[in-house]
């Protein structure tokens, strides 16, 4: 028995070890990508000056001046859209060469990164609902919400503002949720970057207005990490002092904030909001549901391996296996999303992209799971099923193989559609680390039309109606399978 | 010739020890029953035989091969040693002919046919013919154990354990189980049965073992032990159940 429980083990170690080596295939933590293009982290959403067009491509005034700087400078780069305080969180690990998201100049900030020369001067200013007039001063904030969104320079003002007047605090991820927000009436007022605000505010369906004038002084400047990719920087601002000099600079500040400029923002209702954004929606749809299948293949994997160690005679199995599930199902899914995708990068000094930080997060997580309902289907089979089949000589793998598993298995099959569908529903969290799934598709295009009402609808229902499908498709094949 | 050999055998749970130093050999083509009070290690010393049980102490040999020798292959002796089941313990995924045919076609070097034929001529004898293609669910309680006798008999083994066969069964069906163990017996193969059908033992044992509290309490021939009992405690056994 002892020599054939040491080849399962063999070869489960064997293929734990393949899986993770295929899936965290490491690329080098160089500055660049593979083919020389710097990466530039930006926000998801921070019209103007970024946001996805209705064509998916990300333009606004910090899109437009990397892009005439780029060119004027001989350099390539990629956009990734993580949001920004994941951008923050990148730039710092490394997981990006650059940052241009709006982003003020301060001293905290400085002792991180390093600054280019300011490209814009800004300001924050407040936003109220349309319809309310209790708010005249930032006095009247006093025992009221205040909006403001993480790591902004909005947030720090309120914060300040917060040591003398009484007022509670909301903390958004993005702009568009810290309006709603107001809009809502759940907050009384928000604080925002005065461009931003004036950019929103061109959209009639926005419902806010800014009493006061903007607090002067914010610079938004580009970002390296401090001591890293210094010719990047040198670039940025050779490339800024030539704009400027040939007018590109001033091209596009007119088309996002000048008078004439138009809000890409469209009005529309819920059946012109699908009809415009089906092609993302699906997009994202696609996105999620690549992830969901992609993870539970490999968590089904090394479930099933796991569930096996758990369930086997042998100690030294069961406790690698607890250990195992213990960790993962100890950890928040969320947070060891931002763990791989932030911190593994940082531990071993390689560069991983969100889609795989995600898959592998999605995947031990699930794992954790399928491995108890694995331990929990073999020992639901009687255990004289094992002895029968050991009676007559069968090695350990075999009966496994040929008697266990397969009644195991059947019972298994409703906790697997169950686990499927948590996958399916836990792949928005990944959105946090800046993967484009259903989710962060449907706040990008709310960054867009200020239409969340709608769109979380859309969403809701899009992630129903597959979960609905593919729950119907896994019974009707379960009952095929039982009735054989 | 000895067939198996069982010296100082102990097995504990825990801190409960099970079985205390048990001696015993049975010779080929034996019929040993083995009886007792419930709880007095009968089924576990018949699992230690076979190694369902690991020993916590001593020796079982059988055809001279020390079980507890790691260097010894253990699956390949148990192919050796078929067993029965209270609780018959067939594969319910799979068709009684496939329960049958399962073990030989992974383990024994021959045609396919060749065990299906085999297979066949085994539910014959167990009386089952027409029940080959049935799944076990189909089945009475003692159809499912003449086919689990079958099952064991397909590996071609020379020693076979009986571990309570006829308890989980309906009254009616005790008979047909029985006789098809006769007849096994009748064919002069090596059994050990652990058992409360106290007829079947007198008719069919060579030998009966009594157990109690773990020892071998008394061993002889079904008259000595059914009839002259000399240990007290085999004599209240008995007493209690031959009312």
């Amino acid at each position: 028995m002892n020599i054939h429980k040491r080849s399962l083990f063999l070869t489960a170690i064997i293929m734990v070890l393949g899986l993770l080596l295929t899936v965290v295939s490491p690329q080098a933590a160089s500055a660049k990508t593979k083919d020389g293009k710097y990466i530039i982290g930006t926000d998801v959403t921070f019209a103007p000056f970024e946001y996805q067009d209705t064509d998916g491509n990300y333009v606004g005034i910090d899109m437009d001046l990397l892009k005439a700087i780029a060119e004027d400078q001989g350099f390539e780069y990629e956009v990734k859209p993580l949001g920004f305080s994941a951008s923050l969180q990148a730039l710092e690990t490394n997981q990006v060469d650059g940052m241009i998201a709006g982003m003020s100049i301060n001293d905290e900030r400085k002792a991180t990164f390093d600054f280019s020369e300011p490209y814009f001067e800004s300001g924050v200013v407040m936003a109220i609902g349309e319809s309310d007039d209790s708010i005249k001063s930032y006095e009247d904030l006093a025992g009221k919400t205040v909006a403001v969104k993480t790591g902004t320079t909005g947030s720090a003002f309120a914060e300040t503002l917060q040591k003398d007047i009484n007022f509670k605090i909301n903390t958004f991820e993005d702009s568009a949720n810290m309006y709603e927000d107001v809009q809502a009436g759940n907050s009384d007022a928000a604080f925002e970057d005065y461009p931003v605000m004036a950019y929103a505010l061109k959209n009639d369906r926005l419902k806010l207005k800014t009493p006061l004038d903007p607090e002067p002084g914010d610079k938004y400047g580009f970002a390296v990490n401090k001591d890293t990719n210094p010719e990047l920087l040198e670039m940025f601002d050779a490339g800024l002092i030539n704009v400027r000099a040939n007018g590109k600079y001033q091209e596009i500040l007119d088309t996002y904030i000048g008078e004439d400029a138009v809000s890409a923002a469209s009005n529309v209702g819920f059946f012109g909001l699908i009809k415009e954004n089906s092609s993302e929606l699906l997009k994202g749809l696609g996105r999620t549901l690549l992830l969901t299948f992609v993870a539970f293949v490999i968590a089904a994997i090394v479930g099933l391996i796991l569930g096996l160690f758990s369930a086997s005679p042998n100690k030294a199995l069961n406790i690698m296996a607890s250990l195992y599930v213990d960790l993962f199902r100890g950890i928040p899914l969320i947070v060891l999303a931002f763990f791989i995708y932030f911190s593994i990068p940082q531990l071993l000094d390689l560069r991983l992209s969100a889609t795989v930080a995600g898959i592998i997060t999605l995947s031990l997580n699930t794992a954790a799971y399928i491995a108890e309902l694995v331990r929990g289907g073999i020992q639901a089979v009687d255990s004289g099923q094992l002895e029968a089949a050991r009676s007559l000589g069968l090695p350990y793998n075999v009966a496994m193989r040929k008697i266990v598993l397969p009644q195991a298995i059947k019972i298994m099959i409703p906790s697997f559609i169950n686990q499927f569908v948590i996958t399916l529903k836990d792949t928005s969290i990944l959105s946090v680390i800046g993967i484009v799934e259903l989710t962060q598709t449907g706040k990008i295009i709310i960054s867009r039309t200020f239409s969340s009402g709608n769109m979380w609808l859309v969403v809701a229902l899009m992630y129903l109606i597959v979960i609905t499908i593919l729950t119907k498709i896994s019974n009707y094949l379960e009952r095929r399978l039982n009735n054989d | 010739m000895t067939k198996l050999k069982v010296e100082n055998l102990k097995k504990s749970f825990g801190s409960l020890e099970v079985l205390k130093d048990l001696n015993v050999e049975i010779q080929e083509g034996e019929v040993v029953c083995i009886i007792g009070p419930s709880g007095s290690g009968k089924s576990t010393f018949l699992r230690c035989l076979n190694q369902l049980e690991d020993i916590s102490g001593g020796k079982v040999i059988i055809d001279n091969n020390n079980l507890s020798d790691h260097s010894k292959n253990i699956n390949k002796i148990r192919e050796n040693i078929g067993m029965v089941f209270q609780h018959f313990n067939l594969f319910p995924h799979l068709t009684v002919l496939e329960n049958i045919t399962l073990a030989p076609k992974e383990l024994k070097d021959q045609k396919e046919a060749d065990i299906k034929k085999r297979a066949l001529e085994l539910l014959e004898t167990v009386g089952l013919s027409e029940k080959a293609n049935d799944y076990p669910n189909s089945l009475s309680g003692g159809q499912k154990q003449r086919v689990a006798i079958a099952r064991a008999l397909a590996m071609q083994p020379e020693i076979m354990l009986f571990d309570e066969p006829t308890s989980a069964l309906d009254p009616e069906m005790v008979g047909d189980v029985l006789e098809v163990m006769q007849l096994l017996a009748r064919q002069g193969m090596t059994m050990v049965v652990v058992t409360h059908e106290m007829g079947f033992a007198k008719e069919v044992a060579d030998r009966v073992i009594f157990m109690d509290a773990g020892y071998i309490v008394e061993e002889g021939t079904p008259e000595e032990i059914f009839n002259n009992p000399t240990n007290e405690r085999t004599k209240d056994f008995l007493n209690k159940i031959l009312v």
